[in-house]
């Protein structure tokens, strides 16, 4: 199993024979379609093609049921800020009023509408974060000879968040050991116990980083400055090859993100007024 | 020898972690009143993950520990912390107040102790500890490395916890810190009626100090028993990763010559060797 | 050839009153394998990283003295020149990791001294079987367990070639048997390479063996500097300055002081156990 930076991917994952670059280059772009995509269904259809392609890269898709919480939970706070944001609008359609809050139809298909766009963002930042490795990410810039410094501050960045967390599991515990109990506690108690937290955090990640500078010294690593970076071999890079497929994913994706763009703008395909979702609400809320 | 209840129970002990580690695969034993216990074995053996469960920090995926007669899975942490308390390894990892004095503090108060009974323990813990007071307004952060460990022992013993288990309490000391700290320890076992555990790497400093030693490996209990005994076994330490101390590798090795397999100091050997070397050996 | 010598120097870091260092002088000599040794807070530590330029480089003090690296003040080096020719391991594994794979951790250190692919390849057929991490190549640094960090360490450092390798307290954090196979790479390194290794220790047991010469530091000055055998035979001095050598070797010195024994010292169990041998047959 190849541990990634947030599960297990089997070895033979068909994900694997894709270069880290077409990856990254996955979740940039296809990011990117639902921002050109209003009608609600269409993005949803796109939720499910990434968990298509997830079950085909053989990620574990027990791990999924942790994000339905948390989209749920998402999708709820969306929508009451978006019915709470409600203003004056005299030409929208009221469905009801909770005191001095007007329940407005549009409030609720916009809320929809952002609620699809931003639930295929986070299955796609899923589906990348589950199949690489940070060393992928660290390929993929390189190859495309993004400057090292950026580089590798960001797999440190990557790294780093690992080790808070880590940390903070610890100092937890030792919280625990000390007799602390939240249960019961008035919120004012645990606020003041969350900022107890910084000062072990703080005191870990200095010390931490007066040894990792010794570390970069003794490993020659010198910072010149951006621009003026000596060339690196990039050995790294040697283990990856570009194959045509990978080209052919680059192409083809380049080439969807165009036609959608065309579609949408051009043709008036997608839209809000025109979509299934649009006609539906209609039906439901505006007998 | 009149039976004894012991203070800490340990049945079929499993604990795996969230993530599908097994760390732990039904680990029994007992804890009594009087022991010192060094815990060796392996990093990964599960010594830490024992030790997390002893106090009731980890709730065991199987089996049960009773401290006390509580059950760890359904009393408080504070409870059992009370009772078994636990010095993590890094000081860094459990020092969060600005100063000593509130370092110390922090288990009574959450104990929610009256004022006067917080005071009366942060004086006393660090008096014994060796703490002067002139530290208590001091930052943890700024101290060196021998006094934060100290401050972290005092903060768990303000919570006079009747079992004390200490994380690698030598490593990273020198010799003279090592022993400074385990006689220590050793007063506290001795004067106090404390009863301690510490997980450790330092073959020496168990066969001075503890009385039993548990090895663990791979998450089961490979030997227990007493120090000599324990350490008379070179081949299943092995299997844990551990060697005994080179005096006793050195008896071992003469055992033919009429060496002790279970010697545990220079001067047992010295006595020894006073006692065996061939007669013609008086003098030069 | 002194390879590394130090003159009159004195260091003191800004934070503290008094020096760390006062006064060394010492002499490395080119291939030659030291071992130093001391209580700690002796100015180990600042001993080693004013080899490598950490100190003044990286430290604020004040600075006294010289030391010459290869005929050249440490200060006239430009970082990487320095870097080339001194390789520092320190004692925690994990801090100095700087890298997400095995692989890439060896790789990192010879991309900054700009070596090109095909060297790298090379230098990586030869480092991994000499450190035995050739299983672990793929996976991340703090994967592996302690004594395979330590190792992974190592060979990161020896990949970029120093000629000089400084190795503060390698085995602090490590069980028993890694300090063991560290050592042993050690030793395959001394007798197969022509490094000079510069090795601050307290365990003595592993280190002693393979040590040329011995420095024994303390409060900052060395107290002791000579080769292994005749080093030992200042037991007394030794055990003054709060260092404490091995065991058996501590045995035999006291078996010397009553009289029974005459002779070098053994360094290890095996000649211990020999030299006992020869006793009972009335050798020596």
């Amino acid at each position: 199993m190849n541990k990634t930076i947030l599960g297990y991917v089997p070895e033979e994952s068909p994900i694997y024979r894709t270069h880290p670059f077409v990856r990254v280059f996955f979740l940039l772009v296809v990011s990117l379609f639902p921002m050109c995509i209003a009608a609600p269904e269409w993005n949803f259809i796109l939720v499910i093609l990434v968990i298509l392609l997830m079950r085909y890269s053989r990620i574990d898709l027990a791990t999924l049921r942790f994000y339905v919480p948390v989209s749920m939970s998402m999708g709820s706070i969306i929508l009451i800020s978006y019915i709470l944001v409600s203003g004056h609008h005299p030409e929208f359609i009221q469905l009801a009023s909770l005191g001095p809050i007007r329940i407005y139809f549009e409030r609720i298909r916009d809320a929809i509408v952002v609620y699809l766009r931003v639930l295929p963002m986070i299955f796609i930042t899923v589906f990348f974060l589950s199949t690489s490795r940070e060393r992928d990410i660290i390929v993929a810039m390189r190859s495309i000879r993004v400057p090292f410094v950026i580089t590798y501050l960001t797999a440190m960045a990557l790294r780093a968040a690992g080790m808070v967390m880590e940390d903070f599991s610890i100092v937890r515990q030792a919280e625990q050991a000390r007799g602390y109990d939240p249960v019961g506690k008035p919120i004012a108690y645990k606020l003041k116990q969350w900022v107890m937290y910084m000062v072990p955090l703080f005191a870990l990640s200095l010390r931490r980083a007066d040894e990792f500078s010794n570390a970069l010294v003794a490993r020659g690593y010198n910072f010149t400055g951006v621009l003026k970076a000596p060339k690196r071999a990039d050995y790294v890079l040697t283990h990856y090859r570009f194959h045509a497929s990978d080209a052919a994913i680059i192409i083809l994706l380049s080439g969807a993100l165009v036609a959608l763009m065309v579609l949408r703008y051009r043709y008036g395909y997608f839209t809000l007024e025109g979509s299934l979702t649009s006609a539906l609400l209609h039906r439901w809320l505006l007998r | 020898m009149a039976e004894r209840h012991p203070y800490i129970e340990v049945r079929d002990l499993v604990y795996r972690y969230p993530d599908g580690t097994l760390a732990l695969r039904g680990i029994s034993l007992d804890i009594y009143d009087g022991d010192f216990i060094a815990l060796i074995g392996q990093n990964g053996s599960g010594k830490t993950t024992l030790a997390k469960c002893l106090n009731g920090l980890f709730k065991p995926t199987s089996g049960d520990v009773i401290v006390e007669g509580l059950n760890t899975k359904n009393t408080s942490i504070t409870n059992i912390a009370k009772r078994a308390g636990y010095v993590f390894q890094n000081p860094d990892h459990q020092l969060f107040n600005n100063n000593v004095w509130d370092e110390i503090a922090y288990g009574p108060r959450n104990l929610q102790l009256p004022g006067g009974e917080v005071q009366a323990r942060v004086e006393e813990t660090a008096q014994v500890v060796g703490l002067d007071e002139k530290y208590f307004t001091e930052h943890p952060f700024f101290l060196p490395k021998g006094l934060r460990q100290r401050v972290a022992i005092a903060s768990i013993l303000a919570l006079q916890p009747k079992a004390i288990i200490v994380d690698e309490p030598t490593t990273g000391q020198d010799i003279k810190q090592s022993l400074d700290i385990m006689d220590f320890l050793l007063d506290l076992h001795r004067e106090q009626g404390h009863i301690i555990i510490i997980i450790t790497h330092d073959m020496p400093i168990v066969a001075q100090y503890a009385k039993r030693v548990i090895a663990l490996g791979l998450g089961e209990i490979l030997v227990d028993g007493p120090t000599r005994d324990v350490f008379a076994q070179p081949d299943v330490l092995a299997k844990t990763f551990v060697a005994p101390p080179q005096i006793t590798r050195l008896a071992q090795r003469t055992q033919h010559l009429g060496f002790d397999p279970h010697t545990l100091t220079v001067s047992e050997m010295m006595e020894q060797f006073q006692r065996l070397i061939p007669g013609q050996w008086l003098g030069q | 050839m002194a390879i590394v010598e130090f003159r009159d120097y004195t260091w003191k870091y800004s934070r503290t009153k008094e020096p760390a260092l006062k006064n060394i002088n010492l002499k490395v000599e080119e291939g030659t394998f030291v071992g130093i040794i001391g209580p700690n807070g002796a100015g180990k530590t600042t001993l080693a990283y004013s080899i490598n330029g950490l100190i003044p480089n990286q430290y604020y003090g004040v600075r006294q003295g010289a030391v010459y690296v290869l005929d050249k003040e440490v200060k006239q080096y430009r970082s990487d020149e320095l870097t080339k020719l001194v390789g520092m391991v320190f004692s925690d594994p994990e801090a100095q990791f700087t890298a997400m794979t095995v692989e890439d951790e060896l790789v990192f250190g010879m991309e900054n001294l700009g070596m090109g692919v095909p060297e790298i390849r090379e230098r990586l057929d030869w480092v991994v079987p000499l450190t035995k991490i050739g299983p672990l190549v793929e996976k991340p640094p703090y994967e592996v367990s302690g004594g395979q960090k330590a190792r992974v360490a190592l060979a990161a450092v020896l990949a970029m070639t120093p000629r000089i390798m400084v190795l503060d307290e390698p085995t602090s954090m490590l069980d028993p048997i890694s300090r063991i196979t560290l050592f042993e790479v050690l030793g395959e390194l001394k007798h197969k390479q022509s490094n000079t290794i510069i090795v601050v220790e307290h365990s003595l047991e592993h280190l002693i063996p393979l040590a040329d010469r011995m420095v024994l530091l303390y409060n900052g000055e060395i107290v002791l500097d000579d080769e292994t055998e005749p080093f030992f035979e200042q037991m007394e001095t030794i055990l003054e300055h709060d260092a404490y050598p091995p065991e058996a070797l501590r045995f035999f010195y006291e078996i010397g002081q009553k009289g029974y024994y005459q002779g070098p010292l053994p360094f290890t169990v095996e000649e211990a156990a020999q030299k006992l041998e020869a006793l009972w047959q009335g050798g020596e």
